[in-house]
């Protein structure tokens, strides 16, 4: 097979697993918040409702795609690509198992921190096309959001990448392999050094799902829908779909940051090796359980309360425990440098 | 502080989870109604089907909204016909004034609570329609039981 041919395959199976994705989480979205609620969820469409989502999927499809009037035509059409490509992209550097990956990168880290903050310029060339002050706020917010908890969430996976010494995620996994004392895997959230990273990771990456507690951009009861409020069809959906693929990618760069990615203690390597697709999948799944749970319980917060919290606490607080890490790992000579 | 509050917030949405749905599937399941849920306002009637009102108006004056509409007429033995007692329920909030203003509990808070109407004028429900008004003051006098303090001249409202 040509490499070209090879690498567009790949990209096509991105594109495949972020509309699944999609489909799935939004589905998953209804069922948890409804049971977080005491409530049902989709019951109607389908056995269970599972029909529920591929119905709205269809008619977002077929439904009219109105362009308002004064929009700035080129931004308008461009903002729905401008979020939904560093989204897709995102996917490329991400260790689904030792073999199954986009690309190996050495700098896969740094990569998709990178390109998920791209999203936000989408986010803003949405808001400001859409000529709507509510679009226009909810975009300013999105932007201004995303730079505040960018610093602390680039900081926040130092430690990490202080620790192993590489910026390559499946090195990163790969690190994490292994039991301590035959105990507890080894993976990095089992090891307490990490939990204020691990911590601050979290609060900074629910920024990026752009979910309650911090979905200002959106703010339906203050902003009618914010950046995608003059957007209908498939361009909406395309936000959408960008906004689930966020969270499977926050969910997966947790996973593979601490919860050691494709890796299961106690389980011989031949054992794991076809397998290991299906347990990274697990534990981010297990994740986006989590943020929907997060979701679910928190009200929203407050603009100005979410600033503050980012630039007064957060990145002094980042900054901190980097200082303390590097020390602590220097003293007593943890680091574990692969490769 | 320190982020305590969110964890307990945490664990009662996780207590709600497990506790499962409370969800009634209405137009496939129903609840029985709680003995006094109240609902829209119904006339009381005896097993013979027998109303109790005997057009005083005290209910047409109690109601804070006026849509109790009652007409009658007054024979010439002072003994009342009830043209019709009309109620708007479309405008009621079903505040109970009148079934408590009511001095022979002859109204009551009725349990139907599927009260949608496709057109505008079934809202306008008449409760009682050219009966004759009850009098229990002259059936007590008739059968010669001393009046329990209930007086037919209480019901002296305007004539239809
Ligand atoms: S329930 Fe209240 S509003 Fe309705 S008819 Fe009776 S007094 Fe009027
Ligand atoms: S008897 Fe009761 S229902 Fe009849 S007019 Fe008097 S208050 Fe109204």
């Amino acid at each position: 097979m040509s490499p070209e041919l090879a690498s567009l395959l790949r990209i096509l199976a991105a594109v495949g697993l972020m509309l699944m994705n999609g489909v799935i989480l939004i589905y998953m979205l209804r069922r948890v918040l409804g049971r977080l609620h005491q409530r049902l969820g989709p019951v109607h469409v389908g056995p269970q409702g599972l029909l529920q989502t591929p119905m709205d999927v269809l008619k977002l499809l077929t439904k009219e795609d109105i362009t308002p009037t004064n929009v700035d035509k080129a931004l308008y059409f461009i903002a729905p690509a401008a979020v939904f490509t560093p989204s897709l992209m995102a996917y490329a550097a991400i260790p689904f198992s030792p073999t199954w990956m986009v690309t190996d990168l050495d700098t896969g880290l740094l990569y998709t921190l990178v390109v998920m903050s791209l999203v936000s310029m989408g986010l803003l060339m949405a808001g400001w096309a859409s000529a709507n002050k509510w679009s226009l706020i909810g975009g300013m917010r999105s932007v201004g959001q995303h730079i505040a908890y960018e610093i602390p969430l680039l900081l926040s996976v130092l430690p990490v990448v202080m620790y192993v010494g590489t910026l390559n995620l499946s090195s990163i996994v790969e690190a994490q392999s292994g039991t301590w004392l035959g105990i507890l895997p080894q993976w990095f959230i089992t090891n307490p050094l990490f939990w204020p990273a691990f911590i601050i990771f979290i609060v900074s990456a629910l920024i990026k799902v752009n979910q309650t507690p911090f979905d200002m951009s959106e703010a339906e009861s203050e902003l009618v829908a914010g950046f995608a409020t003059e957007y209908s069809s498939m361009k909406f959906g395309l936000f959408f779909l960008s906004e689930f693929s966020n969270s499977f990618i926050v969910s997966a760069l947790a996973v593979t940051l601490f919860f050691g990615g494709w890796t299961l203690p106690f389980v011989p390597d031949e054992v794991l090796a076809p397998i290991a697709p299906v347990v990274f999948m697990l534990k981010v799944y297990v994740g986006i359980f989590v943020l929907m749970w997060i979701r679910g319980t928190l009200p929203r917060v407050r603009m100005d309360h979410l600033m503050q919290f980012a630039w007064k606490i957060l990145i002094p607080a980042v900054l901190t425990w980097i200082l303390v890490f590097g020390f602590i790992i220097k003293l007593f000579d943890l680091g574990r440098p692969v490769g | 502080m320190w982020g305590k509050g969110i964890l307990n917030g945490m664990r009662i949405t996780m207590r709600n989870m497990l506790r499962g749905p409370i969800t009634v599937r209405y137009p496939y399941e129903r609840v029985t109604l709680p003995e006094r849920a109240r609902w829209a306002v119904e006339v009381v009637r005896d097993e013979s089907g027998a109303h109790k009102c005997t057009a005083c108006m005290t209910c047409v004056r109690a109601c804070p909204d006026h849509i109790l509409d009652l007409q009658f007429t007054t024979a010439e033995d002072k003994s009342k016909h009830i043209d019709y007692l009309r109620y708007e329920m479309g405008a009621c909030m079903m505040c109970g004034l009148c079934v408590e203003a009511c001095p022979f509990d002859a109204l009551k808070m009725g349990q139907d609570y599927e009260l949608a109407k496709l057109t505008r004028d079934e809202l306008t429900v008449d409760l009682l329609v050219d009966v004759a008004a009850a009098a229990p003051a002259r059936a007590k006098k008739a059968s010669e039981v001393p009046a329990g303090g209930t007086d037919d001249s209480r019901g002296g409202g305007t004539d239809g």
